[in-house]
Parts: structure tokens; sequence; C-alpha cells
């Protein structure tokens, strides 16, 4: 009996080490007075240890667990046997062979009442404690993926929503079976309903699509379920806020074996804003068609443009010598034939006549190494023959390849040969008015001798008293160098007279400088001092002070001055009199120069006529002094009159434009 | 030069450069010289006692130099001129020369020529002033004279006769001798032909008939 019992206590624990080795599970017993820890096999297994392979102490188990995780499992435990409540702990340990496993340790929730568990003292703390200890790490770990899978599947999930709501895409389920339909959160949000806000019924459905559509929309469906045919649908929807949207929906049907469908799955996709887009580029092509009608329209006036006004536009690489625009006026300013296709850059280009080309050369490789604008005149010589004055102008897009250039051409033939017309009548103004000088210089010629003998006869003299004074025994040096500085200045002032002599009477080009008015009056009346003093007329300048420089040629400006100075001597001359010549600053920041004498006056009611040509009153005049005058005073911008005194004689006005900037 | 030892050369130019230049040479030669730039300023001054001349621009402002010559005349200053011009004018010249010019230089003039032509401005100066001393001289003389030895005298430098003259004046031959012996002691006249040069320096009415 006792030997049956005993076999059969041997074989139920040989049973349960073998249910405790296929479970993973271990049991361990602590003698709490001792701590000696009693193992099972299956524990010192799941340690990493042979069964029984040592015996094992408190310190020992503790020296085993996790060191992350030892504090947490200890902590506490003292409380816990006094109130017989041990948690469940789930800790990690080291085996020897440095592997970490993860266990799961169980205690009797009350030990108290399961005698031989734990045994008590008196105070009710237990002597020994028992438990389980299980092996969970594979578990765990499969825990672990599994929790890994899910998530990734509700983050796909996610992203397909993220996807499905980006695009405006809901889907349906439509279980035919049960006529009951699943809506995603898209499709809630396309038909403006918040997600899942409530269940979807084909009669709610029916309701939103726009009446217009209702009908067409079921029949779709209707032949897709009892035919081959994919519901396919463009339809819109009218959301409760009364706004109507513009839907594409796409399906499936799934069909039983028999071939009887029972699920329609599909795709709806708002399609509003691409419908709006494609009918604004409808619009859009509809512009353009517009537009480029206008175009073509304006193409035609700028070619008529062009044709008017000789103008070429063009647009071409300098460097490669490719043309990518050449209008058919530029084609036809170089004597092309505009219908006869593209030209080619040299055939242009070898048209451009050798004196030219040098210098356009260099003009546009510069422009090209500076990646600057230019602007060149040339001269060509057309198939034709004929000779043209071209004008290019270039306009480099820095953003474009260098040499890259766009511009146009101009044929300025007619107005370079207008300017050389210009020029030559120019050439005409400046001689006539070098022969009125010359004339002039004439009239004054004995005057001028006079002036030039002064500073002569001063420098005679003061020679000769030199000659005296250098016979003396003792030579009055001061004397002598007072007599020498004397001469030196003598004939300083001979040559100043000559100097501006010679000055008006040079045929030179108009130039234009800073002038001082007064500065020309003073200097005509020293040149008119013996005319002035041969007639016995006195003259009295009135210059003031304030008067700016003028912009003006010094050599035209004084023979203006002159001409109205020797006018006002010569109306002088049989009674005698006074001049008075006078320059001043107007209001409106014009110098005027006023000659007022006291001699004959002018020809009543002829005021306006004395400036013009051939009008004279003297036996020997040319009648071009004044004539001219006008003419130079016009040329600076200014104006010439004159105006009968109130008392005797004229006053002749020259008022005459200045520029505040170039005020020096 | 001794003669013109406390003379004055009267320079009158507009030029001042011009002015100077005969001022310093004539101060070279030891002359006193005087410069004016304008006539006006030349006629305000009172003549020196001493010889002097004038040098004088032919153009001047405002005045010309035969104005200045007439002006003088008139005011009876008798100063030999010297007239300076540019231009060598002789229809100028001539009017100047007959209006008692001294020399008419054009310029530019050479020294010497002015200091010739100084010199012998100062020359005639002192003979123009020994004449008028003599004709002062013979003045006073012939103030002495009463009425009717100036009335025979007037007819004896007409070289009338002793009787024609009695019977003029309706007086006796012997009163006539009487009266032309009296203006010939009272004029200083050695002879009738010194008396006739006296009456000819007193411009006295040369009456014939």
């Amino acid at each position: 009996m006792l030997a049956e019992l005993s076999r059969d206590l041997q074989e139920s624990k040989a049973r349960l080490e073998e249910a405790q080795r296929v479970a993973h599970v271990g049991h361990w017993e602590w003698d709490l007075e001792t701590g000696v820890v009693v193992w099972s096999d299956e524990t010192y297994r799941i340690f990493g240890l042979s069964p029984q392979e040592r015996p094992m102490d408190l310190a020992a188990v503790r020296a085993m667990v996790h060191p992350e995780d030892r504090e947490s499992l200890y902590r506490g435990v003292d409380e816990d046997l006094v109130a017989g409540v041990r948690p469940d702990a789930e800790f990690r340990i080291v085996r020897p062979n440095g592997e970490v496993r993860t266990v799961h340790s169980v205690t009797p929730k009350r030990w108290s009442s399961m005698p031989g568990d734990a045994k008590r003292d008196a105070s009710g703390r237990p002597h020994k404690l028992f438990g389980t200890v299980q092996d969970i790490t594979e578990r765990k770990r499969a825990e672990e993926a599994l929790q890994g899978i899910s998530h990734k599947l509700l983050e796909s999930k996610a992203r397909l929503e993220e996807a499905q709501r980006v695009a405006h895409v809901g889907h349906y389920y439509w279980n035919l079976t049960e006529n009951r339909v699943i809506w995603s959160d898209e499709l809630y949000r396309i038909y403006g309903l918040d997600p899942q806000e409530g269940p979807i019924d084909m009669a709610l459905v029916r309701e939103m699509i726009h009446p217009e559509d209702r009908e067409f929309v079921f029949r779709a469906a209707e032949d897709a379920l009892y035919s081959e045919v994919r519901p396919d649908a463009e339809h819109r929807v009218v959301r409760p806020n009364g706004e109507v949207r513009t839907v594409h929906g796409l399906g499936t049907v799934k069909r039983d074996a028999s071939g009887r469908p029972y699920e329609m799955f599909g795709t709806v996709q708002d399609i509003t804003d691409r419908k709006r887009a494609e009918e604004t580029l409808q619009r859009t092509q509809l512009d353009l068609r517009e537009v480029t009608q206008e175009l073509r329209r304006e193409r035609a006036y700028l070619t008529e443009a062009q044709g008017l006004t000789r103008t070429g536009s063009w647009a071409c690489n300098l460097l490669t010598r490719e043309i990518f625009h050449s209008s058919d006026e530029n084609a036809r300013l170089y004597g092309f034939d505009p219908s006869q296709g593209a030209i080619p850059f040299d055939r242009f280009y070898n048209t451009i006549l050798a004196e030219d080309e040098l210098a356009l050369r260099a003009k546009l490789e510069n422009a090209i190494r500076e990646g600057a604008d230019y602007d060149a005149e040339f001269r060509i010589r057309r198939t034709d023959g004929a000779i043209r004055f071209l004008r290019g102008i270039g306009h480099h897009n820095p953003s474009q390849e260098i040499g890259e250039y766009v511009g146009i051409t101009m044929d300025i033939t007619e107005r370079k040969r207008a300017e050389e017309e210009r020029e030559k009548l120019r050439q005409l103004e400046a001689d006539l008015a070098h022969i009125n000088r010359v004339s002039m210089m004439g009239e004054l010629a004995a005057s001028l001798a006079h002036e030039l003998k002064q500073p002569i006869s001063a420098a005679i003299m003061n020679a000769d008293a030199c000659l005296e004074l250098l016979e003396r025994e003792q030579p009055d040096i001061p004397e002598l160098r007072d007599a020498t500085s004397a001469m030196v200045r003598s004939a300083k002032r001979a040559a100043d007279i000559i100097d501006r002599v010679r000055s008006l009477s040079t045929k030179g080009v108009p130039q234009r400088e800073l002038v001082d008015a007064n500065k020309i009056i003073r200097e005509i009346a020293a040149l008119l001092k013996n005319q002035l003093k041969q007639y016995s007329v006195i003259v009295d300048l009135q210059l003031a002070a304030n008067v700016p420089k003028i912009m003006g040629d010094r050599v035209q400006l004084q023979q203006v001055v002159m001409n109205l100075m020797l006018n006002a001597i010569e109306a002088t001359n049989k009674t005698g009199g006074e001049l008075v010549v006078k320059s001043e600053l107007t209001d409106k920041g014009q110098v005027l120069i006023s000659v007022s004498d006291t001699g004959v006056g002018l020809p009543e009611g002829k005021e306006d006529d004395i400036f013009g040509a051939f009008f004279t009153t003297k036996p020997q005049g040319t009648g071009m002094g004044l004539a001219i005058s006008r003419s130079i005073v016009e040329s600076h911008g200014g104006r010439i009159w004159a105006t009968r005194n109130t008392r005797r004689g004229a006053t002749f006005y020259l008022e005459l434009p200045q520029q505040i900037s170039e005020r020096a | 030069m001794s003669s013109t030892a406390s003379a004055s050369v009267f320079v009158v130019d507009d030029d001042a450069e011009v002015r100077a230049a005969m001022q310093r040479l004539l101060k070279t030669v030891g002359l006193h010289a005087e410069a004016f730039a304008s006539a006006k300023d030349f006629l305000q001054r009172s003549m020196p006692p001493g010889p002097s001349c004038l040098i004088l621009d032919v153009r001047l402002p405002g005045m010309s130099g035969l104005d200045v010559q007439r002006k003088l005349v008139a005011a009876g200053i008798n100063l030999p001129i010297i007239f300076i011009t540019a231009h060598a004018d002789v229809p100028l010249a001539v009017r100047a020369m007959k209006s008692g010019a001294v020399e008419f230089l054009t310029k530019p003039v050479r020294g010497q020529d002015l200091l010739d032509a100084v010199e012998q401005a100062l020359q005639r100066h002192e003979v123009m002033r020994q004449e008028q001393r003599d004709v002062a001289a013979l003045q006073e003389r012939y103030t002495t004279l009463t009425k009717r030895e100036r009335e025979v005298m007037g007819l004896l430098v007409c070289g009338m006769q002793a009787k024609t003259i009695a019977s003029k004046l309706g007086m006796s031959e012997v009163t006539v001798a009487v009266h032309r012996g009296r203006v010939m002691r009272k004029m200083r006249a050695g002879s009738p032909v010194e008396l006739g040069r006296m009456g000819e320096k007193l411009k006295l009415p040369r009456d014939n008939s």
C-alpha cells in the first residue's frame, strides 16, 4: 500500500516534472528563516543551470535577477509577507551564459489558507514561501511581434485614410444580401457629413444624390449588378449645407459561386476641383485662342509699323551667328526678300561696308565680352547697290547665353542725310558769321592799329628812357627797373590785343563752353576803345556782379556784342553821345544784355525788320550783321530784339538762357 | 638844353601807359613833365611863368586835340603844341600846323623825335615869350602918347609924309614935325623904319585913305 502510494507519488511527481518541462514552469520554495531556496529541476533549467547543480539561497537568486529589475522585484517584500499577499511579478533574469530571459513568477494569492504552502510563526509571518516561475520569453517576443504587426496595420490603414482624404477618394461596401452599406470616413466627408456620423442606407444615399442624376446613377448600379458592366458614373451630390459636388464612382461587383452578386465594393472620388480646373482650362484654351488671334492682329500691326518706321526686329546669338528671329522688315532693310525664307547671319553681316565693319565688330565684341547692350550706327550696301545708314540697338538678356541679343535695326539714312544737310547749313552759317566778323575787323582795322600803337609807343619811349638812363655814369637802377617792367606790360598788352583780334578772325567750329558775359562785354569794349574815341562816344558799362556764366560759344557771343556796339557807335557818331551797355540777371534766371545808344534811333515801324537779312541803313553795310546776330542768339536758345528809346536812340536787348547746373 | 632848365612840359594822353612812358622819358633828360588824362583836366591848370610846351594826343575822348588848341588860343594862352597821332592823317596835320602846332608826330613816336620836338617847342616858346615881352614894352610906351601923337604915329607907320599928315589932320607941317619928334622919343624909335616895325608889332591899323 505504502509502496503503491510511494509509486503513485513518484509517478505523479514525474508527470508534474514532465508537465513543468513542457510548459517551462518551475517551482520554488524559500525558507524565510534560513534564506535557503529550493528549486525544482525546471526552475534550474529556466535559470540556465543543470537541475540541482548547486544549492540556492536568496543571495544567489537575487544575483541572477537582471540588475535593472532587481530593486522593483524585492521592493516591499516584507509588507507583502505580513499582508499575506504577494503580487505576480514579471522580470528578467540573466543566465550564466549571459542570455537574458523574461520570467513570470506567481505566488499563491492567499497562502495562509493553503496548508503547507507557508508556515507561519506567532506573528503571522510565514516561515516559508512557495511559488512558480514560468519562462515567458518566447511568449513575450510573440506578443511584441504581434503588437508591431498590428501597429503597422493601423499605420497603413491611417495612411490609406490619409491618402484617400488627400485624394478625396472614399470607399464603400454594399452588402447586397443584407442591403447594408458601410462607408469610409472620407466618403462621409465627400457627402458633407462627419466621419461615421450615422449609419448609411441606400435610401439616404439616394436622397443625397442630385435629383437630376439619381435616375441614371441607380440604373448604372443595376446594370452593373445584372451585367458584366463595371459601375462607373460621374454625378453630383448635394451636401446637407446645399453645396453641390461632382463625384466619380467606380465599383466592382462580387459574386458567389452561382454567379449571384452578394456585394458591391467601390470608390467615390470628389472631382469637383478637378472639374473646375478642367473648365478653367477649357476657358483658358478658349482665351488662348482669342489671345492668339489678338497676337496675330498685333503682329500684323507691328509688321505694318515696322515697315512705316523702317525698323526691323531680331534676336540672335552674335557669337554662334545663329538667328532666332528676324522680322520681315528686318530682311527688307538689308534689301532681302522676306518671303524667301530665313536669311543666314553672314548674309546680313556681309552687307556691312568694310570701312564701318571694323569699328562695328570692335563694338559688338566689347558688348559681348561685357554682357552689355550696344547701340551702333553703320552703313551697308544693299543688294540693289544702294548705300544705307543703319542703326542697330542690341539688348543683351543676362539670363540668356553669352552672345544672345534681341534688338532692332533702323534705317536712319533719311535722318543722316537731313543731318548732313543741317550740318552743311550750319557750316554755311558759320562761314557767314566768319565773313561778318572779318568785315567787322576790316572796319576796325584802323582803330585796332591805333590800339596796338599805344602799347608799342609806350614801350619804345620806355626803351629810349632806358637807353638814356644807361648813358649816365651812375645809372638809376630803380628807374631802369620800372621802365623795363612797364615795357613788359606794354608788350603783353599788345599781344593781348592781337590775340583778341585773332580769336575773332579765326574760322572755327562753334564750341560750347562756360562764358562770362561781363568779360565778353569788357573785352569788346576794350577792342572798340579807339572806335569810341574816334567818334567821341562815351561808353558806360553797367555790369551786374551776379550774372552767372552761360553755356555758349565765346567767339559768336563776342561777335553779337560787337555787332550791337558797332551799330550803336555808328548810330551815334554824327551826333556824339553815350553808349550804355548793361548786363543783368532776370527774374526768370536769364542773362539779359542791353546796348543802349543816344543815336539816330530805329526806322519807325521797322523794329523787327532790322533783323532780316540785307536790311541796312548804312551806305557800306552788308545788312547781315543783325541777321547773323539773331541766328547766333537763337542757336543759343536766346532771343534778340530792339526798342526805340523814349528820348533818343535805340536799345538792343539780348536775352540768353543759362543752365543753373552749369553755373560755375 | 640849358635854356630848358626851368621849363615845364605838359602831356595830355588818355592812355596811362603812354602817359607814364612820356613822363619817364622827359624826366631822364631832366625835364619837368606834368601829365593829364584829359584835356579838361589840363585846361583847369594855370600856366607856369617859365617856358613850357604841350604834348597833345589828337584824339581824346570827349574833346579833340584841335578843340583844345582852339580853346587855348581863345583863352590867350600861347603855348607851343606837339601833336601826337596814331594815324598819318595829312589834312589833320595841315590844319594843326596852320593853327600853330610845332610838330605833328605819328605813333609809335621815337624818343629822340619827341625830345627834339620838345626842345624846339620850348625854344619857340622862349622866342614867343620874348616877343610878347617886347610888344608889352611897346604898348607901355604907346600908352604914354597923347591922342594927337597916336594919330600922327598911326599915319607915320602907314608911310605918310609930314605934309600929307598936316593936311589930313588940319594942322601945320611944323606941328606935325613936333609931334613926330615926340613920338620918336617916347617910342624910342631910332628911325622912321623902326617906328614902322613897332606899328606892325602893335598891330596899328594901316589906313592909307
